[in-house]
């Protein structure tokens, strides 16, 4: 058997490739010390900036299920719900094939599973495969990440299935529990499915919460996100809160420093019927209470409400942020839809060309090929000042 | 929004011969848009970068509080951003405020020397027998740490972020602004006094568990 000079040479490059790439034959010492260390490695957690730094977003989470009718509401619902989704849950099919696309996962705490297989700590390549579900429990904590997509913190209680995860379409099913997403996908790409909502990320970080009964809170810490049931559409940017229920979908969203009567006053406002007494007051209360900031809120009340209502909203909606040119309101009356996107716009939280965009990329029937793709850019670019 | 849709949009159609050359080309663009303000555009640069200023940071202050100091250094970056000349340079120059943040730390705390010393004394002590199992491997987390924690600042600093925060050689360089030979050379020579510090280590901690 010949021996090379230079063996000793090549096996330090081979072992330096994997110390310094992971290509090349893996080097065991650097394996031990990966898998050992992640328990170190950083967590993506919100970044918050000073202008959310306001007494009201230091509240704890869970505001939903602290609301006293509400906890007792979900109380009932939960038990039935738990039934529904323990039928639900064990006519599904057994865990699917390990092959395909799949995100990466770690154990941040305790021991999440995905299926049946629990996550060690020092499992350093656990992957999560399209069809498949990750659990946690009262102590588990975990972490989703995918290369061009972002990192999503699993909390503890709380069950995720990963639905789909092509190119431009990722997508979760959030069943119960809290997610924090940081997303540097396209605005668009990434979808996570609630019982009472679908959750669309349009650029980058939010906390989603569902409750057992279904119901669900998001806060966006930074970019957007649009919340959408049956064509209800919700739209929150940093700094605001929305919360949905199921069958009736997204509220109407709100910045969380809003007055406590504000927010008790649209939470009515969002569950009773229209025309009542009751509905009429609550919107009296929002309308007084508003201020130039909550033209988001108002914005989403002009097509949630109808006749009187509608130009009360208006008025009140006018006094604070005038109409940009373009806009009458006879046409916001009458819900014309460009006039409505040309009054979103001008509240300057986000360009709603982008979710007009997710709308039609998301429809079956219209499909957004490449070129589409780059005409629905360029218009977009157009568009901007 | 839209410059930053525009963003996403160049770099979902990118090859991995690219990548690199592209994810200099968003960082710019992502720097030039938080420089005017674009708190979207700093939200990402904050998704791309907080994993390199955690392990700058792990690597000279305690782990407890790391994750404090995270957010004060990009909150110390936002409203310096716009005095950033070179929006090229901003790998380094966050890197630089992410260095001088953990010495203002210890300025006002404690040095390092003391530091070290107290977290190998208190992250190593000797296994409780009567523990579960995962707490041998807590310890020899803490013991592998603490030894990264021992070897001169820069080999440290690279260690930990390819073995802690997971980053591959060319991504280190490209978040810290190091050259590649430059961080090729870190991790080859930190490895090796890593190797020899885990050798010496490994025989009384086989004895203390026993």
């Amino acid at each position: 058997m010949n021996k090379h000079p230079n063996d000793h040479e090549n096996e330090i490059k081979m072992t330096d490739d994997y110390l310094w790439n992971g290509s090349g034959t893996p080097d065991r010492e650097v394996q031990r010390l990966e898998s050992l260390l992640v328990e170190f490695r950083h967590v993506d957690r919100p970044l918050v900036l000073p202008a959310e730094s306001s007494p009201t977003s230091h509240k704890p989470r869970g505001l939903l299920l602290h609301t006293p009718w509400i906890s007792r509401l979900a109380a009932a619902a939960v038990i039935l719900l738990a039934l529904v989704v323990g039928l639900f849950f064990s006519r599904r099919p057994s865990t699917p094939l390990e092959t395909g696309p799949s995100w990466n996962v770690a154990n941040l705490e305790g021991a999440p599973q995905i299926g049946s297989k629990l996550i060690s700590t020092t499992q350093s390549a656990a992957k999560l495969y399209v069809g498949q579900t990750l659990t946690t429990d009262s102590s588990s904590r975990a972490s989703l990440s995918e290369n061009d997509l972002g990192e999503i913190q699993i909390d503890p209680n709380s069950r995720v299935r990963l639905l789909q995860s092509g190119p431009n379409h990722k997508r979760l099913q959030l069943d119960v529990g809290t997610i924090h997403a940081a997303i540097w996908a396209p605005p668009g790409q990434f979808v996570v499915d609630t019982p009472s909502a679908v959750a669309v990320d349009l650029g980058c970080a939010y906390t989603l919460q569902v409750a057992p009964d279904g119901s669900g809170t998001i806060r966006t810490t930074l970019g957007w996100v649009g919340f959408h049931l049956n064509g209800r559409d919700s739209f929150i940017p940093a700094g605001a809160m929305c919360l949905t229920r199921p069958k009736i979908g997204p509220g109407t969203p709100y910045f969380e420093d809003v007055s406590q009567s504000l927010r008790d006053a649209l939470f009515i406002f969002d569950t009773t019927e229209q025309s009542t007494d009751a509905h009429s007051k609550q919107l009296d209360t929002v309308l007084s209470q508003a201020r130039p900031r909550d033209g988001l809120t108002l914005w989403h009340l002009l097509s949630r409400t109808s006749g009187p209502e509608r130009a009360q909203v208006y008025a009140r909606f006018a006094a604070l942020v005038p109409p940009p040119p373009g806009v009458t309101r006879d046409g916001i009356l009458a819900l014309d839809p460009h006039m409505l996107d040309l009054y979103w716009n001008a509240l300057d939280l986000g360009d709603i060309s982008l979710w007009r965009f997710w709308e039609q990329s998301s429809d079956p029937k219209s499909p957004a090929s490449p070129p589409q793709m780059i005409l629905k850019k360029q218009l977009l670019l157009k568009r901007s000042p | 929004m839209a410059a930053l849709f525009e963003l996403h949009s160049s770099r979902s159609g990118s090859s991995a011969v690219n990548a690199s050359r592209e994810h200099g080309s968003l960082d710019d663009a992502l720097v030039r848009a938080a420089q005017q303000g674009d708190r979207s555009a700093f939200g990402l640069l904050y998704a791309r970068y907080s994993r390199m200023v955690h392990g700058i940071l792990l690597s000279r202050v305690p782990h407890s509080d790391v994750d404090d100091l995270v957010q004060d250094v990009f909150l110390q970056a936002l409203p310096r951003l716009a005095s950033l000349r070179e929006v090229a340079k901003f790998p380094g120059w966050l890197a630089t405020i992410t260095r001088n943040r953990a010495s203002d730390f210890h300025r006002r705390s404690k040095p390092l020397d003391e530091f070290v010393e107290e977290t190998a004394a208190a992250e190593t002590d000797p296994p409780d027998p009567s523990s579960p199992p995962s707490s041998h491997s807590t310890a020899e987390a803490n013991a592998a740490l603490d030894a990264i924690l021992s070897l001169p600042e820069s080999y440290r600093e690279t260690l930990i972020l390819r073995l802690v925060e997971g980053m591959t050689g060319p991504e280190i360089a490209a978040r810290t602004g190091l050259t590649h030979g430059s961080v090729r050379v870190n991790l080859h020579r930190g490895m090796q006094q890593l190797r020899e510090i885990l050798g010496r280590k490994a025989a009384p901690l086989t004895g203390g568990e026993l």
